[in-house]
């Protein structure tokens, strides 16, 4: 019951902070100290459901959409508190953020929660660092999407909109930065997923679909990151590229594990 | 004399400016995505043609790896930075390994009955052109193997005990199983969701001479309702095979594990006539007998080579470990007010 309980108080919370920060912007407020306070608290509420269903089923949140999204939830919010934490001058991208993670919110809860069994070939120290890879890779990205939503916002919206974040130009630079640096975990993303598919189905590689999309991400990212340094394409040009990237790598980690029956779904 | 003097740095110069144009155009990214599409063409074409291309992919990770190389080569501003540096070369020395391992590689499978040794000659599968063919070498015995299921027929740990020589000529124990493969010369078996019974059967020629072997039934419990094979006795009928178990060895609604089932009949079908048969029976089939000697267990592997494993592991753990150091250094310069 606590489980459940500290599940949607999570989400309350997670969606209380979105609020906050609408409201922020809206008023043309620079304070972000209360949307931080509510992301933590959320943060800790929604570890609290994960931990108890973790002990609960002896397994962590890898195996159905629900544990999945769940834990990105979890993770991308973990990631953009992380981040702002990190780079102040980003504080004032929650009100774009924030959003866009209430649309995984709203998607967990409508999906049904049922006790799941744990794979054999799950059973692996790989698993959770290739999971913690990934989610600091989309985290990363989620942060650039943000940035990407404040450049578009300028151009179509409002071009003196989000007053208390660098210029677009900056912007843009920072976006390409963090993509560097989620790159980086794309790489040692898929490393570990190599090791792992070769101790679990002894083939490092084997182009199922969901290896061939996260490629196909990587090719997206790398192909950005190398655009960027040799054409410079505009701003908004670069913001719409990332978008792409981001629609790109959210159907990998949410679609084609649960839509492909390939060996990466775990269950044979 | 004096007029041949000016011209000789002339001459030298024009090679080297026809390599220099060589290795700029070798560079291209438009090179890269040629590449990469012809790595695309090359899965898409094995995909839709069911047919083995790893070989082939060689080529393009040969050319992304001169691609790469030349690109270090023309390429100042990769040079001048060494995160940027050590991520290229990392690339470069992982399309290398890529291709190598392309060209090297054997996937296969192999199923092993239970108590007799494992037949290089019984590997199913794919070997690369320039694959060294070292399977002969391998050798271990199949010990007694455990599979357990949760209800619901999902599949638990696989343990598979083998017996691998060692160096004093006797005989050591060895426990594989889910994600630990045997290690010998090179090829890693792993143990599959493949595994079933074997039939042993012994051939009585009308000379008196005696032949025995197994005849693998399909896997189980994918097959359970076809445990049947066909089986052409040496010089005589093709007879049909089939197990005949009264009593269930699974139960899909409770936990269960793979074995033996306790009860079960060998139908032998040949020439018309049916026979049943239980361990230690025999039935003549024209000239020749056949004996049901008795019902073992076999074992299914995959078999995998691939000598660059640890190289690639390694280049690839640097490759990102250079970009790594790039990426943080670039993240700091804009962490704090200033402009990057």
């Amino acid at each position: 019951m606590l489980e459940t309980y500290s599940l949607f108080a999570g989400l309350g919370l997670y969606a209380a902070a979105t609020l906050a920060a609408l409201v922020n912007a809206a008023r043309r407020r620079p304070g972000t100290g209360v949307v931080l306070l509510l992301v933590a608290a959320a943060l800790s509420v929604h570890a609290v459901s994960i931990g108890l269903r973790w002990q609960r089923l002896d397994h962590g949140p890898y195996v159905d959409m629900f544990e999945v999204l769940s834990s990105n939830v979890w993770s991308l919010h973990a990631a953009v508190l992380a981040g702002v934490l990190l780079l102040p001058r980003l504080r004032a991208l929650l009100p774009a953020v924030l959003p866009v993670l209430q649309i995984l919110v709203a998607w967990l809860v409508t999906l049904e929660v049922r006790d799941t069994v744990f794979p054999v070939t799950y059973d692996t120290v790989w698993l959770p660092v290739h999971v913690l890879l990934g989610k600091a890779f989309l985290g990363i990205t989620v942060l650039s999407v943000g940035g990407s939503v404040v450049i578009l916002w300028r151009r179509c919206v409002a071009p003196a909109g989000f007053a208390a974040l660098p210029s677009t130009k900056l912007l843009d630079e920072i976006n390409f930065r963090l993509l560097l640096l989620a790159f980086v975990f794309e790489c040692l993303m898929l490393l570990a997923g190599a090791v792992w598919a070769q101790d679990a189905w002894g083939r490092y590689w084997d182009w199922d679909p969901l290896e061939t999309w996260s490629f196909l991400t990587w090719l997206a990212l790398a192909g950005y990151l190398h655009l960027r340094v040799t054409v410079r394409p505009p701003p908004e040009a670069s913001a719409l590229a990332i978008l792409a990237i981001f629609v790109i790598a959210f159907g990998t980690f949410f679609g084609m594990p649960f839509v492909s029956t390939a060996p990466h779904k775990g269950m044979i | 004399m004096g007029s041949a003097v000016p011209a000789r740095p002339a001459m030298a110069a024009a090679p080297h400016r026809t390599a220099g144009r060589v290795l700029v155009a070798a560079a291209s990214l438009w090179w890269t995505l040629v590449w990469m599409a012809a790595a695309g063409l090359i899965l898409a074409a094995g995909l839709a043609l069911d047919a083995p291309v790893g070989a082939w992919l060689a080529l393009p990770c040969f050319g992304l790896c001169v691609n790469l190389a030349a690109a270090l080569g023309v390429n100042e501003r990769l040079r001048r930075q060494p995160g940027l540096l050590v991520f290229h070369v990392g690339l470069a020395v992982l399309a290398l390994l890529a291709a190598a391992g392309r060209l090297t590689a054997l996937n296969g499978t192999v199923e092993v009955t239970q108590g007799t040794p494992f037949e290089a000659g019984h590997v199913e599968g794919r070997a690369a052109p320039l694959h060294p063919w070292r399977l002969d070498r391998v050798g271990f015995v199949q010990g007694p193997f455990s599979i357990g299921y949760d209800p619901g027929m999902l599949r638990r740990h696989t343990r598979s005990t083998v017996h691998v020589p060692v160096a004093d000529g006797g005989w050591e124990s060895v426990e594989i199983g889910d994600d630990r493969p045997l290690k010998m010369f090179g090829y890693r078996f792993y143990t599959s969701p493949n595994k079933g019974y074997a039939v042993v059967l012994t051939h009585i020629a009308a000379d008196g001479a005696s032949r025995t072997g197994a005849v693998h039934l399909p896997s189980y419990p994918l097959n359970e309702h076809r445990q049947a094979n066909r089986w052409p006795m040496p010089g005589g009928p093709v007879v049909d095979l089939w197990l005949h178990m009264p009593e269930p060895v699974l139960d899909e609604n409770a936990a269960w594990s793979f074995r033996l089932p306790e009860e079960a009949t060998l139908v032998v079908e040949a020439g018309g006539a049916r026979h049943e048969l239980k361990p230690g029976q025999e039935v003549p089939i024209g000239a020749a007998r056949l004996r049901y000697d008795e019902l073992r267990a076999w074992m299914g592997y995959t078999v995998f080579y691939d000598p660059t494993l640890p190289w690639l592991a390694a280049a690839a753990l640097v490759a990102s470990a250079g970009l790594g150091w790039h990426a943080v250094g670039k993240i700091r310069a804009v962490s704090g007010d200033g402009d990057a």
